[in-house]
């Protein structure tokens, strides 16, 4: 399944919007754009899995990375919309208090 | 259902392969927990074709978590200097529980070695097994070759919690 992903600009806040799969296969395409993001220095950001099927650990390392560098630069990143197997993956490594605080 | 079954498939040990291998997994993780009535919905047919993978049950969702993980492992670290060999997946379907066996001849692989990951950190690396393991009621490795990983889950001795749907809402 592949991985469909689209950036938009709502005041101010960057909604990042994931489509299908995020795993080993397709988080390599999302890399560039977690680049532009940071060295854009945009400091508020939403990622919305409303439309993840599936995740893996490499997928979940691309969100952390994504995390851990707006945090480096004074921003925040927050979770929304996971469900079903997305969502129980966060839970297990304890990462949806972290991405949703 | 009452009989068990066997179902087989050997993928390449290459990533791109995965996706065949999760949605024979997720089949047959349906079979146990949701068996199709005899008469089906031309509704549901229609749902059953789309290419949206349906993981909304908590037994498909760690049952393909964790066969996915172990996927990723053989793929990413058993054939990584060496020419790309084959995964085989034998599933046995049974009443009450999946047992999987995953054999390649791939680099072993020390399962001791792996360290727990300290989730505090927020690590990006070094989860799958830990998923893995969390996601399944047993995982055994065996080194090779073939290297043979198995693993057992029952339809009532799942580990996590049943994810709600949280379409709009903050994790």
């Amino acid at each position: 399944m592949p991985l469909n992903h689209s950036t938009e600009d709502k005041d101010g806040v960057v909604v990042l919007k994931l489509v299908g799969t995020l795993d080993a296969m397709t988080a390599p395409e999302l890399l560039p754009t977690i680049d532009r993001l940071v060295e854009a220095r945009k400091n508020r950001i939403t990622v919305d899995l409303e439309g993840l099927d599936l995740i893996d650990s490499s997928g979940v390392a691309a969100i952390v990375a994504l995390y851990k560098r707006t945090r480096s630069n004074g921003g925040r990143v927050t979770v929304t919309g996971a469900r079903d197997q997305p969502l129980a993956i966060f839970k297990l490594l304890r990462m949806d208090r972290v991405f949703s605080a | 259902m009452d009989d068990g079954g066997v179902i087989r498939l050997t993928v390449p040990a290459d990533l791109k392969f995965r996706d065949v291998a999760v949605r024979l997994v997720a089949e047959a993780c349906r079979m146990i927990v949701r068996p199709r009535p005899l008469q089906q919905s031309p509704a549901s047919s229609a749902t059953t074709s789309s290419t949206h993978l349906d993981l909304s049950d908590r037994f498909s969702a760690e049952m393909v978590s964790a066969v996915s993980e172990i996927f990723n492992n053989i793929a990413i670290h058993g054939f990584a200097n060496r020419p790309v060999g084959d995964i085989a997946i034998e599933m046995t379907v049974a009443g009450d529980h999946l047992a999987i066996e995953i054999c390649d001849d791939g680099a072993a692989f020390d399962l001791s070695q792996v360290p727990k990951p300290e989730l505090d950190k927020l690590p990006e690396g070094g989860m799958g097994i830990h998923i893995a393991k969390a996601c399944v009621d047993e995982l055994d490795y065996t080194p090779g070759p073939p290297n043979v990983w198995r693993m057992t889950k029952y339809t009532n001795g799942s580990r996590i919690r049943k994810p709600r749907r949280m379409s709009s809402q903050p994790l």
